[in-house]
């Protein structure tokens, strides 16, 4: 059994099949090249093989776990990706990010000066060229199979782009060395150096050819610990990017309250419809890392690593609870089970906002989709929490 | 030139003006005691037709998203375009007609705890979302599959619209036919059915329009492709 295995895959792309029955098998110690003019379907193979498009026909699997079939059936398991943008979000830190993709901690300035960036580590992503951010997202690519000790599959979907002559030297000897480390590696590209590193080269439509490539040296890179991510909450700080987005919106809404009526004086219903409005108005904005995911997007890479995109939902539970106390105080009457009624109302219309979002990624415009026509549905809950607080 | 949708459309409009000069000139007014605004409920020969069709064509949106979904049928497709349209334009005569009538029964156009009223307007704004949305993507596959997963996931706000009423009843109205309390006068039954049958028409005609015209772009967007493919 092949580490990569793709069968029988058929696939739509707007209204054309742009792959119709194809198979193929990466062995370990393999690398396996798909070369072929653009639009041929070599990116579609790669993102059918990481589970990132739904399929019409045929099932995508890696290490013999189930990534994903024509049936909807999903799975998930260690593999390193790059696609062809680069998925990586401007506010990372360029180290950072690499032990984010490996999920170990481990000596990052050695790796990265291998790629001549050690002196990046430090730096936010957005700070870097063009060139320079392809090759963070190359090395995001390869790491999960340079730290692991069992054979790892690596999808790479032309990361020879943007690259000078120097760095594919160095990328086509990375996958020699991956190779005889007896990881499985389906790569997509042009470049004739990274063609001639491969071992079979499939050419679109279809033709297949064998080569006789150098073999290479594997030394796997020492890991310290396991790195227990939490990416959305290290961003959030240090973008403030809720208190920017949803923690205005909630002070907004709080002011624009006080100005139009007599806080201290309301009483029932319109006291807690005063009360839990900010939470409301700041939950309505959504989860903040949401917005940072749409770069390059990003949020197609991290969904292959867990189910739960990265979120900052504990900020945001502090936040709301805090919007309602602060209101709370405005309207002299603080309970305790109010305030917190109030954060987990904000909670809960962030994360239907996030499952809304989210259900339209697939799209090849979300952000053309106005998915805020949808947020009324939420005034219906809160104003039911409202009304049962108040009798 | 095919347009036999457009006729029925014709009629059906034809009937909903016959059903509004029933409403104003034949109807008997309502008691004063029930209501307190006897005249202003004469919009409900529109405004519940117009619910009935909003909701047939929530369900007709709800078959095109779920045939698409699963047996990627064009036909399925064309309903689910035609469809969502009816339900958008019939939803906001709906909504239109009862913040009318509920500003001179309750004296505010609209609640935000009733639930009637608010899953009512779910559902018209997910119809406006998918018709708006559907405009800004080009079409395709992954457009399909986006927009029928919305018309398949709000079809549950449609049962949950039906009994509404009968479990939280709160600003809005219950049945008022054939239920355990009676039913409406007979004269007021026949011009609520001739309101029905008008707005079923207006709907099944748009639907048979609305379906043929989205053939037509599909059949355009086919001969632009290969024009393309010469043109390269």
């Amino acid at each position: 059994m092949g580490m990569i295995e793709i069968s029988d895959l058929s696939v739509l792309r707007g209204s054309n099949k742009v792959l119709d029955g194809f198979s193929l098998t990466v062995n370990e110690g393999e690398v396996v090249c798909l070369a072929g003019e653009n639009g041929c379907g070599k990116s579609t193979v790669i993102e059918a093989a990481a589970g990132l498009i739904s399929l019409e026909n045929g099932t995508s699997r890696i290490s013999g776990q189930l990534i994903r079939d024509s049936e909807g059936r999903r799975g998930r398991t260690k593999f390193g990706l790059c696609l062809q943008d680069d998925c990586v979000m401007g506010d990372e830190l360029v180290g950072e990010r690499i032990m984010d993709a490996a999920e170990f901690n481990f000596d990052v300035s050695a790796f990265l000066d291998d790629w001549n960036l050690k002196h990046r580590t430090h730096d936010r992503i957005a700070v870097l060229s063009g060139g320079q951010r392809r090759k963070v997202a190359v090395m995001s690519g390869i790491i999960p199979a340079l730290v692991s000790k069992e054979p790892v599959a690596v999808l790479l979907d032309e990361p020879d782009s943007g690259l000078d002559s120097n760095s594919i030297e160095h990328l086509s000897q990375c996958l020699r060395n991956l190779a005889a480390g007896g990881h499985a590696i389906l790569i997509a590209s042009h470049e004739p150096k990274i063609i001639d590193s491969a071992d079979r080269v499939v050419y679109f439509p279809f033709d297949e050819e064998k080569n006789t490539p150098p073999a290479g040296k594997f030394e796997q890179v020492k890991t310290i610990s396991q790195r227990k991510p939490m990416v959305g909450h290290r961003l959030n700080l240090r973008t403030l990017s809720g208190f920017a987005n949803n923690g205005i919106a909630g002070l907004l809404t709080l002011g624009a309250m006080i100005a139009l009526f007599d806080a201290p004086n309301l009483d029932g219903r319109t006291q807690l419809g005063f009360i839990m409005a900010p939470a409301l108005a700041a939950g309505l904005c959504g989860n903040p890392i949401n917005r940072l995911l749409m770069e390059n997007r990003s949020h197609a890479w991290w969904i292959t690593k867990s189910g739960i995109l990265p979120n900052s939902i504990f900020h945001s539970l502090i936040l709301y609870i805090l919007l309602t106390l602060l209101s709370s105080i405005t309207t002299d009457y603080t309970d305790m089970t109010v305030i917190l009624v109030g954060g987990i109302l904000g909670i809960f219309t962030e994360i239907t906002m996030a499952i809304m979002t989210q259900a339209t990624l697939r799209l090849s415009r979300p952000n053309a989709v106005i998915i805020k026509l949808l947020t009324p549905i939420l005034i219906l809950p809160w104003a039911i929490v409202v009304d049962n607080l108040a009798t | 030139m095919n347009i036999k949708g457009e006729v029925v459309v014709l009629v059906g409009l034809a009937g909903a003006g016959f059903t509004l000069c029933l409403a104003f000139l034949w109807v008997p007014s309502v008691s004063t005691v029930a209501f307190s605004s006897p005249e202003s409920q004469r919009i409900f020969y529109w405004h519940v037709p117009s619910a009935w069709a909003a909701m047939m064509a929530n369900a007709m949106l709800f078959v095109g998203s779920t045939v698409w979904f699963f047996k990627r049928r064009d036909w399925a497709w064309r309903l689910h375009v035609a469809s969502s349209e009816a339900a958008l334009a019939t939803g906001l005569m709906v909504i239109w007609s009862g913040c009318i009538w509920g500003s001179a029964e309750w004296g505010v156009p609209w609640d935000w705890t009733d639930v009637r009223l608010n899953t009512f307007a779910m559902l018209t704004l997910l119809s406006l979302f998918i018709v708006l949305g559907r405009r800004t993507q080009p079409d395709g596959v992954e457009t399909r599959d986006t927009f029928c997963t919305f018309g398949m996931y709000g079809f549950i706000l449609v049962p949950f619209t039906y009994i509404s009423t009968r479990l939280w009843q709160i600003r809005h109205p219950g049945p008022v036919m054939a239920t355990s309390k009676g039913s409406i006068d007979w004269d007021m039954r026949i011009v609520l059915y001739c309101g029905a049958l008008s707005f079923l028409a207006i709907i099944t005609g748009y639907i048979i329009s609305g379906m043929r015209l989205a053939q037509l772009e599909m059949r355009l967007e086919k001969i632009q492709a290969k024009y393309d493919e010469v043109v390269e």
